[in-house]
This record gives structure tokens, C-alpha cells and sequence, in this order.
């Protein structure tokens, strides 16, 4: 099984690269175009499906910096594709070079407990767990900037932190009643 | 009539003040990392008892009023100041405030509009489970068609009713002195006559109503609970609706024949099956998204499309049908309880704390 | 004018959109220039039906009139009311030599031998499709115009196609029709839909089809707008390939509009984690509908996203390849690989 590795290559100069992982394949694309917007560093965003990554592109491919989860709330495969993704990613991209990012999480047809499982696993990997509106501009806008923010850290472009500080700073956590049910 | 106002409220207060406390001190800043619960971090019961046919004590001239007919549900938030006692000068009120928004715009008074509307707002006798439920109530708006005759009877032209079926106890005890939880609101007829009645409702209470959407989750917990219902009445099939994101939007309604839709979720149930023991029969969540799971994998064998990428929709048998969009239908008197009791729960989730 | 004549013209004029009604009226012809220029297309629908009325009574114009308007709209408008399918079968020698007029004579003789309270108009439309109306009685009462069937037959074709059929005149449509076409039988094609000519493409193959080959086609990537060169697809090789199997199996460019499509499922069930369902003799039966604003469309969709794994499952996509929309799938032969589709009826 061939699985990611943090480390494994050398940082391109003044380079950022972002991997974003969605199984729909739909809102990838827009956040992408937003992303490589940035000037002040070079971004580079690979997109993909779910993992394994093609092996033939693991010479092309550059020192991946953030790994990006992108979770469908309407849709349970898509957390499910994710899930079973994780798997495929050295241990060390968890210490600060993962995150979730959730969509749709206002639609009314999303019961809780899609949520709540999707919450479950960014606490349980010590994950950020960020929320994004992808249906306007503006929602694409700022979770376009919400990403470049982890992002640069993530590739040590920040003086003085580090991708596990922000994340221990970031990190979802689990309320402590999220295993009550209903009232009683 | 009783309209349970709890006696136990004030000494129960200081364990209510914390319960609160304990939603409102976990609104902090960073919400948008998802560091903090949601509002709430209530969800619905993982478990819950199977459906049991008992409606003896409904009167069934008011069950058959709710059943064979679709509603569309709202929830509304606790009334302030609602007293079963008072039906009648309530329906007086509605009737006047009905004639009066039907007023408004028109420049001269129009006196046939006085006698044109007749509201009756009665109790539905029995339809609670537990001591906390507030009586259900039925709201019926009669009247003549715009150009009829003077002998023309008066038909119903809209019907509703609020109830609370099997409401937590817990939620139901917190609540002030002078506030009645009726949290399930349905409604059948013009959607005028419901925005009147509504707005009636918000200045006369102090209440608030909202669209009441039935989830995912809800939706496979019909599915299981009316399918468990097929010992005791005939379900015809099971019919589900998914849709599928594709573009154009593809829909997909698979309906299952009854036999074989309960063999399945037999074989899904872990413990005693309800046939063995009826009293301990309750139902897992566990259970149910196992059953719709293997309706699924059965799908996917065939068609190598797997649902799980679309939504459930609508789900649907003979003892009653649910629709994403908020609208159900109790097509059997003797399973309304625990439509209602699901129903309730959903409600009450949508309330403020 | 009687009763029904009214009532027939008051819902053809409903049907009929204002501005589509001055072209059928001029198609139609029983009015005179003058009347025809007299008509204000502006008026409301009511106003038009009672000027019309008065026309009709004018002119002396009967019920047989006012179903050749109904014809004349239903020609124009195709694609209204659902559409099943008929296939013809066993050809006789002479069946390619079948022309309009005999055809005409023959199949309106074969019906009026079978029921007496019969009115059957055919036409031929312009683009070779024979249209046939038939309004139906029963023995005591006159023909109901109200609710014609209507009939499409392309000649020397096998397929006829028909909209609102009763279960009485379906066994007299087909004795009549296979004399008529010189057949020996007839079945159900097993396809409906809304759109005529789609149906009718499907069936006779009018559209682009993309044959199977084992080999690749040069990668589709061209069409779409190239990149940023800092976004790249990691997975791109394998969305070509669904995308390339998707329109292997659904063809290439405008499909054929299909409403949707049944399937009924008489299978075992088989899960490998359900054991009490798996070793229970019984099949498990389902009926699964898949319906869409343009199905096969929506199919292809779901392939090429990846919605639907890949390699297609050819109960899918034998909707265009056999042309039917309505399967009956049952395990054909015991064992564990056994998942193939039989067709019945």
C-alpha cells in the first residue's frame, strides 16, 4: 500500500501545495481556482477523488503540504469515501497537515448525527474541522482563505509557528454531552 | 381538560438553571472551526420502543379526522397562557381575527364576511402517552364556497391540530409556570388559512412557528417502525424515493414487497424478535440503518449505483407515508401514536433552550 | 351542433395554446377566409369558443369535423400523453410491398368488420408516419370522441406506437393491424414515453451511437477549458476512463428523451453479511423505477461522475441497446455468479 508521505520530498521554493480530496468532485474545483488566486506564495492544488493516488504520478507530484477532506454533509458518501481514505496517509500529515472541511451543513435534510460523525473523526485525528458555503462566491471566497491561512503554516511560510502548534490551537473538539441522547 | 402546569417546576428550578447553563456557556467564539457543539447537542433517541396498536381511548371520530389525510408539519414553541379551558372563546377569537384579515385592502365593509368563517377548536380526548403531554388540540375553519347559495351548508375548508405525543419529561418539566408544549403542528387546507391561523397563534400565545423538516435519519426510522407494524397490519410494500445529484436530477423510487420487507428487517433485528417478546420490544438505531443498508446492498448488486450518493426522499407504506419536505400521512388508525411520538421528538428538538 | 360536438371544440380550444390556434385553424380549412380573418386572436379563451360555436353552427360543421382539428393538433403536437410501443412480428412475403392506400382500406375494413360504432381517420403525416385516430364505442352508445386512441405506424417498419389504449380495442387494434401491415403477430416492445420522437429514434436507431471496441478512443480531454497549470488532477486518467465507459454505454451527443424505466426484480437475496437472507429459498421481489426529465441523460451522468462504478451493469444500459425501458429480471441458473436478465413477455 502505498501512502503519503510528508516528508518524502523536498519543499518546492516559495511553494505551497495543497491536496483537496473530495468525492464528488464538485466543489474541488471552484475552491481550486480560488486558491491559486494567492500571490504571495506560489500555490499549487492537486485534486483528487479519494485515495490511493495514482502511483504513476508520484514522481510529477510535489511535497503535498495540507491534505484537505472536503465532506458533502448531504450525501453520506462522501463521508464515507473519506473515512476510508485516511488510511492512505503517513501518520505524520497528522500533526498538522490535515484538515476537514465541511459543506451543506445548514441543509435541512442533514440529520445531526452526520455531523456528529464527521466531528467524531477531526477530534478523534486531532484534525481541524472547518465549515464552508459552496453554493456563493463569497462562501468560496472565504473558505478559499480559511484554507491559505492553515495552509501557509502548514508549509512554514509563517515565522514562529509551527503546523502542529496551529492545529493544537485549531483543532475540533467534541462537546462533552455529544453522547446524550435527547433529553433523558 | 388539564393544561399540565407543573407544581413541581420551583423546586426543580436550581437542576433546570444548570441545564441551560450548560448549552449557553458553550457559545465561544471560534464556532467556525467547530470548536463548540451546535446550538443544541441534543439528537434523537438511538432506541425506541416498537409501535404498539393502541388507540382504544381516542375518540374515533377524531382519529379519523387526522388519519387518510396529508399534513404538513410545523413545530411551534411552547404557548404562554393556553388554557384547554378556554376553546370556545379562542374559536370566537380566531373566527373575528380570520374576518378581519380577510378585511384588510377592502375599502368598504363587507357584511356577509362576519357569519362566512366558523372556527371550532376542540380537545382530541386521549391522544397522549405519558402524564407531561398536553391535551391535543384540533382547530376546524368552516365555511361557504365565494358564490354559493344562502342554504349552501358550510364545508371544512381547512383543518389542524397541535399535539404533543410521548414528549420528553425532562424538556417538559423545565418549562416555566403558564407555558403549554404542544410542539407539533400540522396543517391541511389553503395556505393562507394556515399563515391566519398561525399568526393568530403567535400574538395570542406568544409562540413561534416553523417549518418542520422530516431528515434523513427520521425517514429511516419510519421506514423501520411502519415496517414493524406488519405483524399486526398489512403494510402493502415498502416504497422509498431517493434522488440522485446527477444532471439532470435522476430519481429513484424502489418499492419492496411487504413479505419480503419484513423477513429482511427480521433478519437485521438483533434481539428477540418482536414476535417473541411484544412488551420488550424496542428498536436500535443500530437496527434500522442496518435494514436500509441491506436495502441498499441489494440495490447496488443490480444496479452497481450506490444510493448512499443521493438522498432519501420520501418513504411510504399503507400504515402511512413521510416526505422530506415536511409532510406526512397516517394512512392507519391504530399506528398514530407512534408516528406522533417520532413526530414530537423531531419538534422538540427544533426548540430553543 | 350537439352536446358532445360543444363539448369536444370547448376542450380543443383550451388545449390548443392562442398563439398555435390561428396556424390549426388554417390547416384545418373548414373555415372560410372571411371567418378566419373575423377571428380575434386576442380575445380570451372563452370569447373564442363561443365565436367558434357560432361558426361551426354556420357552416353546418359536424363532430367528424372537430375530431380532424383534434387530429390536426395531436399530429403538431407529438409529443403529449404517453406514447407505448407494439412490435410487429413474422413478416409475410408481401409486407415490404404495403403502400398508404391499401393499407388504409385494409385496416379500416379488418376494424369495422370486428365493432360497428367505429370512427377511424387515417392520415399520413410529412414525415411518413401514418397516423390513425379511433374513437371507440360500445354497441349501445355512438363512438366517444372525447377519448380517441391515437395510433403512429411507419410503414414497412415493425413499430407502431399508442397513445391512450383501451383494453377493449387492444385485441381489435392488433387483429387489424397485423392483417392490415400482412404480419402473423404482435407484441409489446416494452418502451413508453412521452416524447414520440424519441421513442421512435430509439427504436430505429436514429441517433449517434457509439459502437464497443476493446481499444481506448484518444483521450475526450480536449473539449474541456485547459487548467491552471497550478491545479492538476491526480485522477484525471480515471475520470477520462469513466467518462470514455460512460458514452460507451449511453452513446455520444443528444440521446433520445426517456422519461424513465422499470425494472421489476425477482432475484435472490444475496448479502454477504445477511446470512438468514441469503440462505432463504424465496426471491426477493422489488420493482425499481428510475425516472429523470431525460433518463438517459441522467444515466450517463451518473456514470461518468462516478455515481455508478464502472464498468456500466448492462441492465442499464440495455435501455438503449435494446430499446425498452421496462425489464423483468429474474436469476436465470443457480450458482453465485448467476445475475443475468431474462426478459419476459
Amino acid at each position: 500500500m502505498s501512502r503519503l508521505n510528508p516528508f518524502a520530498k523536498l519543499p518546492g521554493l516559495n511553494t505551497a501545495s495543497v491536496l483537496l480530496v473530495e468525492s464528488e468532485e464538485h466543489f474541488q474545483q471552484s475552491l481550486a481556482e480560488a486558491l491559486v488566486e494567492e500571490t504571495s506564495v506560489t500555490v499549487n492544488v492537486r485534486l483528487a477523488k479519494s485515495f490511493p493516488l495514482p502511483i504513476e504520478n508520484d514522481e510529477s507530484r510535489p511535497r503535498i503540504d495540507l491534505v484537505v477532506f472536503i465532506i458533502n454533509l448531504t450525501s453520506e458518501l462522501s463521508f464515507q469515501s473519506a473515512e476510508a481514505s485516511l488510511k492512505y496517509l503517513e501518520p505524520g500529515y497528522f500533526l498538522g497537515k490535515v484538515c476537514f472541511m465541511v459543506t451543506n451543513a445548514r441543509s435541512s435534510s442533514v440529520p445531526a448525527e452526520r455531523l456528529d460523525a464527521v466531528r467524531r473523526l477531526a477530534a478523534s485525528l486531532h484534525c481541524p474541522l472547518l465549515f464552508a458555503e459552496e453554493q456563493t462566491p463569497q462562501g468560496v471566497t472565504n473558505a478559499a482563505e480559511r484554507l491559505l491561512t492553515i495552509l501557509k503554516a502548514a508549509a512554514g511560510f509563517v515565522p514562529f509557528t509551527t503546523p502542529l502548534y496551529l492545529s493544537n490551537l485549531t483543532r475540533c473538539t467534541l462537546p462533552p454531552d455529544i453522547d446524550q441522547p435527547s433529553f433523558d | 381538560m388539564r393544561t399540565p402546569h407543573n407544581g413541581a417546576v420551583v423546586q426543580r428550578r436550581s437542576k433546570t438553571r444548570s441545564y441551560r447553563q450548560s448549552y449557553r456557556s458553550c457559545l465561544g467564539t471560534a464556532s467556525r472551526l467547530g470548536l463548540t457543539p451546535a446550538l443544541t447537542a441534543r439528537r434523537l433517541n438511538a432506541s425506541r420502543r416498537a409501535a404498539k396498536p393502541q388507540n382504544d381511548k381516542v375518540n374515533p371520530e377524531h382519529l379519523a379526522l387526522l388519519v387518510k389525510a396529508e399534513w404538513q408539519l410545523s413545530y411551534v414553541t411552547p404557548l404562554y397562557q393556553f388554557r384547554h379551558t378556554q376553546l370556545r372563546s379562542y374559536s370566537r377569537q380566531l373566527a373575528a381575527f380570520i374576518v378581519a384579515e380577510k378585511q384588510q385592502g377592502l375599502a368598504v365593509e363587507v357584511s356577509e364576511l362576519h357569519n362566512s368563517y366558523r372556527v371550532s377548536l376542540s380537545v382530541v380526548q386521549g391522544l397522549t402517552e405519558s402524564e407531561d403531554d398536553a391535551e391535543t388540540v384540533l382547530i376546524q375553519i368552516h365555511s361557504k364556497p365565494m358564490f354559493a347559495r344562502q342554504d349552501e351548508p358550510q364545508r371544512s375548508v381547512w383543518s389542524g391540530w397541535l399535539t404533543c405525543v410521548h414528549g420528553s419529561p425532562e424538556y417538559l418539566r423545565s418549562l416555566p409556570k403558564d407555558f403549554t408544549c404542544l410542539p407539533l403542528f400540522g396543517s391541511r387546507g389553503p395556505e393562507y388559512l394556515s399563515r391566519v391561523v398561525k399568526s393568530w397563534f403567535q400574538k395570542t400565545f406568544d409562540c413561534c412557528f416553523g417549518s418542520l423538516e422530516i431528515n434523513h435519519t427520521s425517514l429511516q426510522w419510519f421506514a423501520a417502525l411502519w415496517t414493524d407494524c406488519h405483524s399486526q397490519s398489512h403494510i402493502q410494500h415498502l416504497r422509498m424515493l431517493w434522488t440522485i445529484p446527477a444532471a439532470p436530477p435522476l430519481q429513484i423510487t424502489y418499492t419492496v414487497d411487504h413479505q419480503d420487507a419484513w423477513d429482511l428487517w427480521n433478519s437485521v433485528r438483533k434481539g428477540p424478535t418482536a414476535a417473541v417478546a411484544e412488551d420488550a420490544a424496542s428498536i436500535d438505531l443500530e437496527e434500522v440503518t442496518g435494514f436500509l443498508q441491506a436495502l441498499k446492498s441489494h440495490f447496488y448488486r443490480h444496479f452497481r449505483l450506490d444510493l448512499s450518493a443521493g438522498t432519501l426522499q420520501q418513504v411510504s407504506t399503507a400504515v402511512g407515508s413521510a416526505k422530506s419536505s415536511g409532510r406526512i400521512k397516517m394512512s392507519n388508525s391504530r399506528h398514530v401514536i407512534a408516528t406522533l411520538t417520532l413526530l414530537t421528538e423531531c419538534a422538540l428538538l427544533k426548540m430553543p433552550i | 351542433m350537439d352536446d358532445t360536438s360543444k363539448l369536444l371544440l370547448q376542450r380543443l380550444v383550451r388545449r390548443i395554446p392562442t398563439q398555435m390556434l390561428k396556424a390549426t385553424l388554417d390547416k384545418w380549412g373548414r373555415l372560410t377566409v372571411e371567418q378566419r380573418q373575423a377571428m380575434d386572436f386576442t380575445q380570451s379563451k372563452w370569447a373564442l369558443t363561443q365565436k367558434l360555436l357560432s361558426v361551426c353552427e354556420e357552416n353546418k360543421l359536424t363532430l367528424t369535423h372537430l375530431a380532424e382539428l383534434e387530429m390536426i393538433h395531436a399530429m403538431e403536437n407529438p409529443n403529449q400523453g404517453m406514447w407505448y410501443t407494439f412490435q410487429l412480428l413474422e413478416p409475410e412475403n408481401d409486407a415490404q410491398s404495403v403502400e398508404l392506400t391499401q393499407f388504409k382500406q385494409q385496416f379500416k375494413c379488418h376494424l369495422s368488420e370486428l365493432l360497428r360504432q367505429m370512427s377511424v381517420k387515417i392520415k399520413k403525416h410529412t414525415d411518413e408516419a401514418v397516423w390513425i385516430r379511433i374513437a371507440l364505442g360500445s354497441s349501445f352508445s355512438k363512438p366517444n370522441h372525447l377519448k380517441p386512441t391515437y395510433v403512429v405506424h411507419y410503414l414497412q417498419t415493425p413499430y407502431v406506437f399508442v397513445r391512450n389504449l383501451t383494453s377493449k380495442l387492444k385485441p381489435l387494434l392488433s387483429q387489424a393491424l397485423t392483417l392490415a401491415t400482412r404480419h402473423q403477430g404482435v407484441k409489446e416492445a416494452n418502451l413508453s414515453g412521452r416524447n414520440l420522437t424519441s421513442i421512435r429514434d430509439l427504436l430505429m436507431r436514429q441517433y449517434q451511437q457509439v459502437f464497443p471496441t476493446k481499444y481506448r478512443s484518444p483521450p475526450e480531454e480536449e473539449d474541456q477549458p485547459v487548467l491552471n497549470q497550478h491545479i492538476e488532477k491526480e485522477q484525471g486518467g480515471v475520470a477520462a476512463h469513466r467518462r470514455h465507459m460512460a458514452h460507451q454505454a449511453f452513446g455520444d451527443g443528444m440521446l433520445p428523451q426517456l422519461q424513465s424505466a422499470v425494472y421489476m426484480l425477482d432475484t435472490k437475496f444475496r448479502d454477504p453479511n445477511n446470512r438468514t437472507m441469503t440462505e432463504r429459498e424465496e426471491t426477493f421481489k422489488c420493482v425499481v423505477k428510475f425516472s429523470s426529465i431525460d433518463l438517459l441523460e441522467s444515466l450517463r451522468s451518473c456514470a461518468s461522475s462516478g455515481i455508478a462504478s464502472a464498468p456500466v451493469t448492462p441492465l442499464l444500459s440495455s435501455i438503449p441497446l435494446k430499446g425498452r425501458n421496462y425489464f423483468v429480471v429474474t436469476d436465470n441458473t443457480p450458482g453465485p455468479s448467476s445475475q443475468g436478465h431474462q426478459t419476459q413477455n
